[in-house]
């Protein structure tokens, strides 16, 4: 199993409240890999996966951030028609549910990320590997 | 064991007291009658004269004094003394409306002053401790009231002032400050600052807060209580009738005594302004008996509250009111249900959220709206929105079952709602814009 750490952040929904974050991390140093911003009226949930999980939770929650930490997984797939879907067939058949997914920010020419946030970790991942999908390491995203 | 600042008046007998109680009324009605034109005028019109007031059973023959009548004989029309007898004056707020402005002699500061030692030694205080006050100093009267009872008592006395949350730590911590004195959210901040500068209790030497001029909550005070690791003591007072320590709170914590050797009270009923039997909710009346410079009697406070005569456990017979439900001025009426800021407040704490709310009451198509922001709970924060919104439908379906009206909650980001220094702003009525 290779799970690997994404941040969550919460944000109001109000203007520059996600440029109040992403300045945070500008000025650790921080490099995100993925990126998704969930939106509902009142407030939002920023999540991304960061090149330095812990620098970046220590200096989010030093600036007062509701912050927190889940396992998700992150595939790595050729970038060809009908991939994803095949991905999503694999993880079905097991009954793993999807709660949301979101894709790497900057991949190779040949293949493309996914960040995949499943009810089940362990059974998802299971499930990748019969079906012969690549799931990314920590070490992976960090030396992306 | 018990402390008191005067155990002959704190613990006197019914008939002692009752007796104290008629010799001040007498007088001070005669006073009034004789120095005040506004309330001559309003006993003249009601046909009472001062020999028709021979105890306290005849305080109802009196006419009332409402916060209109103080606004209308603004600035000197109440004043009893020559302004030559007159050393101070305080004023209210002026928040809803006109200030209030009140007179007092040297007697009058000694008087309340005194009622303040009071609170102080039944919060356990005496000359070994260290007093914080960290109510505001000027006008407000809180300031004041404390910095004279702590000197009074003969703490040493910290002039802090509200503010400055961080210098309030350092003295704190650097003096060994034993008891703090302030509103109870400002109290409650404090407690979040220390936690924020990686503190913990042990760390200050607080054993006692005093704190009033606002309404709080018992889970308010359970929170308070825990984070600054002390006893926490109400106080009352309003600025008409001298300032904190018309009532204060002994060891049991169950209602505050009022100092009714200077203050007498009465429940009324807020529609006919009849005296109410004791035990029954109504609205607080007070009659200063020994006020020399600004006396008001039959004082419509506007607090809704219970009054008891139960024996206490701390030896006091001064009589208790409970911790008033709410001012009637902070009440809403939504969708036609009287709603109290504080009942919001203690769904609040009991579901694991921080008191800092804000209440937003308007008007959409002839509806009222509640919507009420509340900060999220860092611990309880999931990244799944539907984690979050279920949050919010909680809230609101326990807030629905506290007020039987539904609100709108909004979640909104630890500390991004405004912390007070002084008294906090909760309520924002849109309606009355529109009016």
């Amino acid at each position: 199993m290779s799970n690997v750490k994404q941040i969550s952040v919460f944000v109001d929904n109000r203007p520059n409240q996600a440029a109040g974050v992403m300045r945070i991390i500008k000025e650790s140093g921080v490099n995100l890999r993925a990126l998704s911003l969930a939106d509902t009226a009142d407030f939002g949930i920023i999540r991304f996966i960061a090149n330095d999980t812990e620098k970046a939770v220590e200096i989010l929650r030093e600036a007062s951030y509701a912050v927190n930490v889940t396992e998700v997984l992150a595939i790595s797939i050729p970038d060809t028609p009908g991939q994803l879907s095949r991905v999503l067939d694999v993880l079905g058949q097991d009954n793993v549910n999807v709660e949301y997914m979101y894709s790497f920010l900057g991949t190779s020419d040949r293949a493309v990320s996914f960040v995949i946030r499943v009810d089940d970790n362990a059974l998802a991942s299971e499930a990748l590997n019969r079906g012969g999908i690549i799931q990314l390491t920590e070490n992976d995203i960090a030396e992306m | 064991m018990e402390k008191y600042w005067n155990k002959e008046i704190e613990c006197a007998s019914r008939e002692d007291m009752k007796k104290l109680q008629d010799e001040r009324l007498v007088a001070q009605v005669r006073h009034v009658y004789e120095n005040v034109k506004y309330y001559r005028d309003l006993m003249d019109e009601k046909g009472v004269k001062p020999e028709d007031i021979k105890g306290t059973e005849d305080l109802h023959k009196l006419p009332f004094l409402s916060k209109a009548d103080l606004r209308e004989a603004y600035p000197y029309g109440l004043l009893a003394k020559p302004l030559g007898e007159c050393v101070r004056i305080h004023s209210t707020s002026g928040t809803t409306g006109k200030r209030v402005v009140a007179f007092y002699t040297q007697k009058d500061v000694d008087m309340w002053e005194d009622c303040c030692a009071r609170a102080i030694t039944a919060a356990g205080g005496d000359e070994n401790d260290v007093c914080q006050v960290a109510y505001g100093y000027g006008l407000f009267t809180g300031g004041a009231g404390l910095h004279g009872g702590s000197h009074k008592v003969g703490c040493l006395t910290l002039p802090m002032s509200s503010g400055n949350t961080e210098r309030q730590i350092q003295f704190m911590r650097d003096l060994g400050a034993t008891i703090l004195c302030c509103t109870p959210s400002y109290a409650a901040y404090i407690g979040e600052t220390l936690q924020e500068m990686g503190l913990t209790p042990d760390d200050i030497k607080l054993k006692a807060g005093i704190f009033g001029a606002e309404p709080w909550t018992e889970e308010m005070r359970r929170t308070i209580e825990k984070s600054l690791g002390i006893k926490a003591y109400d106080i009352y007072g309003l600025t008409e009738s001298s300032g904190p320590g018309v009532a204060f709170e002994c060891s049991e914590q169950s209602g505050m005594h009022i100092n009714e050797d200077n203050f007498i009270p009465e429940i009324i009923d807020p529609e006919t302004g009849e005296v109410l039997p004791e035990g029954q909710v109504g609205e607080l009346v007070f009659t200063s008996i020994t006020k020399e410079a600004f006396p008001l009697l039959r004082y419509r406070t506007r607090d809704l509250c219970v009054l008891s005569r139960k024996k206490c456990s701390c030896g006091r017979t001064l009589i208790k009111m409970a911790k008033p439900m709410g001012r009637s001025d902070d009440m809403m009426i939504i969708r036609g249900v009287n709603v109290f800021p504080s009942q919001i407040e203690t769904v609040l704490i009991e579901q694991g959220y921080s008191p800092n709310y804000l209440i937003e009451v308007d008007r959409v198509n002839n509806t009222d709206t509640l919507d009420i922001s509340v900060e999220m709970n860092p611990d309880q924060f999931s990244d799944k929105v539907k984690d979050m919104q279920k949050q919010e439908r909680d809230l609101a379906v326990a807030i629905k079952t506290m007020l039987g009206i539904n609100p709108k909650v909004h979640l909104v980001s630890p500390k991004s709602i405004t912390r007070s220094e002084g008294k906090a702003v909760r309520v924002i009525d849109k309606r009355k814009l529109h009016d």
